[in-house]
């Protein structure tokens, strides 16, 4: 019997210390819940809340200035795409985000496989953006572009010795090729384009051949890529369009130096085309504030923002209206891969298999 | 049956039950992803397994060895060196030494592989004023060898601080006999400081290892394949929750192997006080060449684990600043030091009430609560963010029930607000404040708490009145280094911020991961500020502490 008493006492100790602790924690949300009420309060006037995985700092800008347009309030998390792919999905039905915005085409389709993502119909975004930047059930739309090219050694290299992607993998360049590690989005997304356009096999076969070349083993950014051409590493590098943009107006003349050094070269344009990709936006399936969020998607593909948008970037408008800027625009016009960006995301699995197959590291 | 209850309720006392309720919290978010240990494994985990996982162990492996082996060396001769012999600037270096800890390695990471890339200052000097190319081979950074390089500037402090304060405290009858006996000082060393330190040694490298096979930063940025990196590659990569944990566990047996084998090494040796009076080792004075040499060593590892990379970060920042100081930077520092002095303060008290109950009744039960505390310790930080997230969000449905019965909108409350990441926090760092404060009563035994209750103090009183007041060094120690740790602290808060909510830390890594190094130089270098005033907070309160 004493016994007995002993054990209700502390299993109700023990309730009432769950409970206690339980409000301390509410009580802790309450006051972040004050801050909610307040907000909803401005949810009047309006807000639209953001998950994002791009970080320029003309991205806070151009959110500055829409708020300032429409009064809208955009609040922002940002973080690692796939972490913050997890997180939507994690919070489910009770998601606080109204839009998932990351630079990656492969990211934004996985984002719609698990669900995660509404189609929308607009027709300032049918008219501002290309077809084929946009998921083909509208679930997310492209907003600025860039482009995977070759950079090469102006010195030791002759343009008329590139061709294409496919080319690199000849025994000439045995040795010279400088490319970055293939846990980086942007060689997985590559690697997801050749899928579509020549097959798995032929896809493998680039890789081993990527490989066989490498000047070193994969390492750094892409701006260390271009950095290995100069210092004489390799000859060739693969980067992104606007890393390259970057290096020319870089505030370390040392990078500026680098990079004058080297040029840009459009690969496959007798065939496939060059890859390119896009930094993306959707709004996500149990968006909150849905009409604020396609405004603001509406906003980010207008005229006169995407010219920001993108040239702080040293990146390419999707908007045909906007020019590319001086700096894009003397590097000439080229011929992009003709593929539906979705498919660089549904072959991402397989791309992934296939480096780690051919131990592309 | 008597025996049994009374046996029972010295168990099951209020120190109990609030340990039982912390260690219950901490061990949920870690249990919620664990389940998941036992699924079935998939195409996924096959693929990992054939191409990859070989690596991946090879890799973590040789960094955890060879760091532990170099941080070992460092840390243990540094803090012979300090404690036991006199030389210019020794008492700086008594907690200068520590300074190392302020730069988090991810960031040593960067800068030093800025310094030496193609456009860093040594190759641009080279190239501009001596029209010297160098090979690049010898300014690369980027690999195994570097990364080891790396984690052994930055993370040797951990076997420094622990062994420096033991042998200050702890060894001088022994050593001093060795001295008298004739032993000389090279003698001296190995056969009586190493052995009598090894438990230090021991809990020190320990916390390096763990440190080691959690890092991101590093071992991303280098492009080395490790567990951490697989367990990321496998879980958002491939989308595959189940071979990221399976990756997440195999780490997990690894690390409690490693627990285990530190306390065999430890073994049943204890040094407690066994008079209230300890006597610090009298150090020797070092002369004439011996005394140059020890400084200029000291001097030169200075320069490579603090100096240099602070030089450089403040190259950058004069580079920078402009564009990026301004007041929105202000409420980056405020975030980061009001989550980070939550975070510490709740890790405290949560490590007194547990060491305390653990320490004084001596059951299987009281032992299991001390384990636990390292658990979070031993798991990669996106790990247990997803954990926290899970709990939090099982925790807010249920909340959203009773917001619709009030006739609220449903919402999430608890998972968008600071606490969720303050508790991720605590299961984070917890092993970090515990082991301090453990270490602490370790010192002071059970002697006093004993006698205070034979005088009719209950264990409450004695502990506010006796035991706290014996152990305020090591409470203020655990509170810097678990400070510290937050401060640097990158995943976990990438994961589970609240919006509009960005941290010293996070924005490092916003910068960082754009390939915009000297942009990210500013947060750097108030993580390091900080971070390094916390050091010597930290040194003034174990220097005023009653020896």
């Amino acid at each position: 019997m004493h016994k007995k008493n002993l054990f209700t006492t502390i299993i109700m100790v023990l309730i009432v210390a769950v409970i206690m602790a339980g409000c301390g924690k509410s009580n802790d949300g309450a006051s972040s819940g004050n801050d909610k009420a307040a907000s909803k309060e401005e949810k009047n006037s309006g807000e639209v809340n953001l998950y994002t995985s791009r970080h320029y700092d003309v991205d806070d800008q151009i959110f500055a200035d829409f708020t300032k347009e429409t009064g809208i309030k955009v609040n922002v998390i940002k973080g690692k795409e796939d972490e913050l792919i997890e997180r939507l999905s994690r919070e489910g039905k009770a998601t606080k985000g109204d839009l998932f915005f990351t630079s990656d085409a492969g990211r934004l389709h996985w984002a719609k496989e698990k669900d995660l993502l509404q189609s929308v119909e607009s027709e300032t975004l049918n008219k501002n953006i290309p077809e084929n930047l946009a998921d083909k059930d509208k679930q997310w739309y492209g907003l600025t572009k860039r482009a995977r090219v070759i950079v090469y050694s102006k010195d030791k290299v002759d343009p008329s010795e590139l061709s294409t992607y496919e080319a690199l993998t000849e025994d000439k360049w045995k040795g010279k090729v400088l490319i970055r590690s293939s846990e980086n989005i942007y060689n997985q997304s590559l690697v997801s384009s050749f899928i579509s356009l020549n097959g798995k096999e032929e896809a493998k076969n680039w890789a081993e051949g990527i490989v066989k070349n490498m000047a070193r083993d994969p390492q750094g950014g892409d701006r260390d890529q271009a950095k290995g051409i100069v210092a004489g590493e390799g000859d060739v590098a693969i980067m992104n369009s606007y890393y390259f943009g970057q290096m020319l107006n870089s505030e370390d003349p040392e990078e500026v130096k680098v990079a004058k050094q080297l040029s840009v070269f459009f690969p496959n344009q007798e065939t496939t085309g060059t890859h390119i990709n896009i930094s993306g936006i959707g709004v996500t399936k149990y968006a909150k504030n849905k009409e604020n969020a396609i405004k603001l998607m509406e906003y980010l593909s207008s005229a006169d923002v995407q010219k920001v948008f993108a040239e702080a970037n040293y990146e390419y408008p999707v908007n045909k209206e906007v020019e590319p800027s001086e700096l894009l625009k003397s590097w000439g016009e080229f011929k992009e891969q003709d593929l539906n960006l979705s498919e660089l995301g549904e072959n991402n699995a397989d791309a992934v298999k296939i480096l780690n197959e051919v131990s592309w590291k | 049956m008597l025996y049994l209850i009374r046996k029972m309720r010295s168990q099951f006392n209020s120190w109990a039950l609030l340990s039982f309720i912390f260690s219950i919290l901490i061990i949920l978010p870690a249990l919620l992803i664990m389940v998941q240990l036992f699924a079935e494994s998939n195409e996924n985990w096959e693929h990992i397994k054939e191409f990859m996982l070989k690596n991946y162990i090879i890799n973590s492996v040789t960094l955890v060895i060879f760091t532990g082996l170099f941080t070992v060396i460092i840390g243990v001769c540094a803090a012979w060196l300090v404690t036991a012999y006199t030389f210019p600037l020794q008492r700086f270096f008594k907690w200068g030494m520590i300074l190392p800890l302020a730069i988090p390695p991810y960031i040593g990471a960067y800068t030093y592989h800025g310094i030496l890339n193609y456009t860093g200052v040594i190759q641009t000097n080279l190239r501009n004023h001596f029209d010297i190319k160098v090979d690049q081979k010898f300014f690369d950074i980027m690999n195994i060898p570097g990364a080891i390089f790396i984690f052994t500037l930055f993370l040797y402090p951990y076997v420094f601080i622990i062994t420096r304060s033991f042998l200050e405290n702890q060894s001088s009858s022994l050593i001093e006999n060795a001295r008298i006996l004739g032993k000389s000082s090279f003698q001296t060393f190995i056969q009586v400081v190493l052995p009598i330190s090894r438990t230090a040694i021991v809990g020190g490298v320990s916390l390096v290892i763990l440190e080691v096979f959690n890092d991101y930063g590093v071992v991303k940025y280098f492009g080395i394949q490790t567990f951490s990196t697989a367990i990321f590659q496998a879980w958002f990569g491939m989308g595959d929750i189940q071979s990221a944990i399976k990756l997440a566990g195999t780490l997990m047996v690894i690390v409690v192997f490693i627990l285990i084998a530190e306390k065999l090494i430890r073994g049943r040796k204890r040094y407690s006080y066994s008079t209230s009076k300890v006597r610090p080792l009298q150090p020797k004075e070092l002369k004439g060449w011996k005394k140059y040499s020890v400084l200029s060593l000291f001097l030169t590892w200075f320069a490579f684990a603090f100096l240099i990379p602070s030089i450089q970060l403040l190259q950058w920042v004069y580079m920078t600043y402009d564009v990026i100081l301004n007041e929105v930077f202000l409420d980056l520092i405020w975030n980061s030091v009001f989550v980070a002095s939550i975070g510490s303060a709740l890790i405290v008290i949560t490590a007194l009430i547990i060491a305390n109950f653990s320490r004084l009744s001596k059951g299987w039960f009281s032992q299991f609560f001390s384990k636990i505390t390292v658990l979070g310790y031993s798991l990669p930080g996106a790990v247990i963010a997803i954990g926290v997230l899970t709990l939090f969000l099982a925790l807010d449905q249920k909340v959203i029930v009773l917001y619709e019965w009030i006739g609220l909108e449903p919402t999430l409350v608890l998972s968008l607000s600071i606490s969720m990441l303050i508790f991720a926090y605590v299961v984070r760092f917890l092993a970090v404040g515990y082991n301090s404060i453990e270490s602490g009563f370790e010192k002071v035994g059970t002697a006093f708490t004993d006698a205070s209750r034979t005088l009719g103090m209950s264990v409450t009183k004695t502990f506010f009145k006796v035991d706290i007041k014996m152990i305020k060094g090591a409470v203020a120690g655990g509170f810097i280094l678990v400070f510290v740790d937050i401060l640097k602290e990158l995943p976990l808060t990438l994961i589970l911020q609240p919006f509009n909510f960005y941290t010293l830390a996070t924005k490092t890594f916003q910068y960082a991961s754009d390939e915009r190094i000297h942009e990210a130089s500013v947060s750097s270098i108030v993580i390091i500020f900080i971070s390094a005033l916390s050091i010597f907070f930290l040194h003034k309160v174990l220097e005023k502490e009653p020896k």
